[in-house]
């Protein structure tokens, strides 16, 4: 199908900037989503891979070819409006019709490609109704069908699934991931919805306040947030973030509230020790929490306070004070149930941890060794080249 | 759920009702009585005579033998068409050229083709006295360009063809707007995803245009249409002006509104009684026509079945 890359893409409105220095590849016949909240510029981002936008900065490129410039009906995409953008005065033949109309095929070929498209979304009984006289989850279906008649190369839908309710987005959810996987099609599926984007995805792009955050697959994305805005965005709930401490005696230790202490291995140690940080913040997901009434061996453990406790059926949802006052989630066993006020120990498998900085944000896992930030004097340079060589 | 009382929205109507009463029913039901009876020159006691259809049977007898009143009823015929022409298509290219062309530009755009219709009757008269007549504007033009050889009486001596123009170019510059207005808010009421989606599916201007735009105003056009067609019937200020400045000649820039105006109050005849018949003619022909144009432009289809969202 088609490979799209953005090369340095920025977009301005006016003084905001929505989409900022955007360097991103969506690979040939993969499902890949952008994930971000409301207003972080995933629509944006869409809209001008699909022409509708004009990038201010950068290039954007279908198979290495520069389309930055091609309007939309010249880059063959199909696109699904979040609202369907089904035209109103059209019936559901009619409205999957039209891309092949204006082309001005040949009746026979739309009746058929129509017909066709329409038999594999399950929407053949219904075109000759009109949209307003279908449901929710037919116009998804007759909006998808529109961007799909055409055959497109390149899939490009817009929270598709966000107006419609829980059941049949479930049911669409699988279908529509189903259906990428049979076309082959290259798809770029634009939610806010993590759990959307987690189970469909063969890629992830995290984005926030138009700047890409983290690139990746589901696995990566979950268990090795690059920062701390995808630690914090990402998971239901999502990763509980802890200030804490270091102290060095010798090897560098996490001191975290609530008599907790990690001290991390190599390679992490030395980047600690590199980095010369003073304070870090701590990541753990809700489910890795094993929480019990006594600290557990080989575990970072704390003691906390139970605040809350929110049954939801299968498990339960613990929210517990550290001492100091932060907030600690933890998913348990629904037979577990402690009361509020009961003291509880929140035990943490250290594999589980990350530690991110506080000012940069970063997983420090994913810090450059050096620390960037600090410039590097021609001397101290060659002092280290001088080093290198006579480890060697 | 308990329907409301009469009281309440009767005091809410009252206010509407009362104004349509005394300015609309009542004038009405004076005229058509005034049609009947033989009033002339402001002789209200001559309104207790009745003189049954009298008055219509010598306007018909007019219209079929005074070549004036007959070329009236033309002017009227060529102007509504003409000048409902200019009006509903002029509005629409206007409001397509307003919604293409860049925000901040298209108010000015906007405004600059609203000044027409702000500008006092007279004052607009005026200037398009001073553009048509001999020796106007429009005859240095032509002149400075070889295209006449000597000045030209437009209005006056280019008959019927002259006046008729004139009188639809300048109602059509004063009428173009509204029809500009309501398409183009009309236009800028389609929720942008749907031009969006059109794009991406292919279309061009031309598509956009017809297969989009248009169908989904409709209901705009057919109401744009049918308020200008009734305006143009009944309206005579700027054509007053035009024909008492001999801009236009008499008869071809005279439409039946203003037959009536002369006819009750112009200098030669005030005869009252049969300008009565002839506005009661006119207010049938409005009715009639307006229920012509929404049956044929598919109103009850329109109001039948809702399309789209509420």
């Amino acid at each position: 199908m088609v490979e799209v890359e953005l090369r340095g893409v920025w977009k301005r409105f006016g003084d905001f900037v929505a989409v900022k220095n955007v360097n991103l590849r969506f690979p040939d016949g993969k499902f890949s989503s952008i994930l971000g909240p409301s207003g972080s510029g995933k629509t944006t981002l869409l809209y001008l891979i699909a022409g509708i936008y004009k990038p201010s900065r950068g290039e954007i490129l279908f198979d290495g070819e520069d389309v930055s410039q091609l309007p939309p009906n010249k880059r063959n995409v199909g696109l699904v409006f979040q609202n369907y953008a089904l035209y109103p005065h059209m019936t559901v033949y009619e409205n999957i019709a039209f891309p092949l109309t204006i082309k001005g095929l040949p009746r026979g070929e739309i009746e058929e490609r129509v017909h066709s498209v329409a038999r594999m979304l399950h929407i053949d009984e219904l075109l000759d109704r009109y949209p307003h006289q279908i449901s929710g989850g037919q116009q998804q279906r007759v909006a998808l069908a529109r961007a799909l008649v055409k055959e497109p190369a390149l899939l490009l839908l817009d929270e598709p699934l966000s107006n419609l309710d829980a059941l049949v987005r479930l049911e669409i959810r699988g279908e529509l991931k189903r259906l990428q996987r049979r076309l082959g099609i290259t798809t770029i599926y634009v939610t806010h919805d993590q759990s959307e984007a987690l189970a469909m995805a063969d890629l992830i792009a995290v984005i926030h306040r138009g700047e890409i955050q983290q690139v990746g697959s589901p696995e990566d994305v979950y268990r090795r947030p690059r920062n701390l805005f995808v630690a914090g965005f990402i998971g239901m709930p999502p990763a509980n973030l802890v200030k804490a401490t270091v102290t060095r005696a010798p090897a560098p230790c996490v001191v975290i509230a609530g008599g907790g202490e990690y001290c991390p291995g190599e390679p992490l140690a030395s980047k600690l020790e590199a980095l010369g940080l003073e304070a870090v913040v701590v990541a753990f997901r809700p489910e890795d929490v094993v929480l019990g009434e006594h600290p557990m061996e080989d575990y970072v453990s704390l003691e906390a306070e139970v605040y809350v406790v929110e049954t939801l059926g299968r498990e339960n949802l613990v929210t517990l004070r550290l001492p100091d006052g932060q907030a600690v989630k933890a998913i348990t066993s629904p037979l577990l149930n402690p009361r509020p006020g009961d003291k509880m120990y929140v035990n943490v498998e250290p594999s589980k941890i990350l530690l991110y900085d506080p000012e940069t944000e970063l997983n420090i896992e994913a810090i450059e060794a050096a620390p960037a930030a600090r410039p590097v004097s021609l001397a101290e340079a060659s002092e280290r080249r001088r080093a290198a060589q006579e480890e060697d | 759920m308990p329907r409301p009382r009469l009281p309440a929205p009767a005091l809410f109507l009252s206010l509407a009702a009362f104004l349509v009463l005394v300015f609309y029913i009542v004038p009405l039901i004076l005229t058509l009585w005034a049609s009947l009876t033989p009033v002339r020159n402001w002789n209200v006691a001559q309104l207790r005579q009745f003189v049954g259809a009298e008055n219509y049977k010598r306007l018909f007898h007019l219209i079929r033998f005074d070549p004036d009143v007959s070329t009236v009823v033309k002017t009227t015929i060529v102007f509504v068409a003409g000048t409902l022409a200019v009006n509903v298509l002029g509005g629409l290219l206007l409001a397509l050229a307003a919604f293409i062309i860049e925000e901040r530009a298209s108010l000015g755009f906007r405004l600059l083709w609203f000044l027409p219709r702000m500008t006092p009757v007279a004052v607009f008269g005026l200037l398009w006295y001073y553009f048509f007549y001999p020796q106007g504007t429009l005859n240095a033009i032509l002149l400075r360009l070889h295209l006449i050889s000597h000045p030209v009486n437009w209005g006056q001596d280019v008959l019927p063809w002259g006046p008729w123009s004139i009188i639809i170019f300048v109602n059509g510059l004063v009428g173009v707007s509204y029809g500009m207005i309501i398409f183009y808010s009309a236009f800028k009421a389609i929720p942008k995803d749907i031009y969006r989606a059109a794009l991406v599916d292919g279309a061009r201007l031309r598509d956009l245009v017809f297969r989009i735009m248009l169908p989904l105003t409709r209901w705009h056009l057919i109401f744009v249409t049918v308020w200008q067609l009734l305006s143009l019937l009944t309206t005579y200020a700027h054509l007053f002006v035009l024909v008492e400045w001999g801009v236009v000649e008499k008869w071809h820039g005279m439409t039946w509104a203003l037959y009536v105006f002369e006819t009750a109050f112009g200098s030669a005849v005030n005869d009252q009684a049969l300008a009565s018949a002839a506005a009661t003619l006119l207010v049938v022909v409005g009715i009639g026509l307006g229920l012509l144009t929404l049956r044929l432009m598919g109103f009850e289809r329109e109001l039948g079945a809702v399309r789209g969202e509420l």
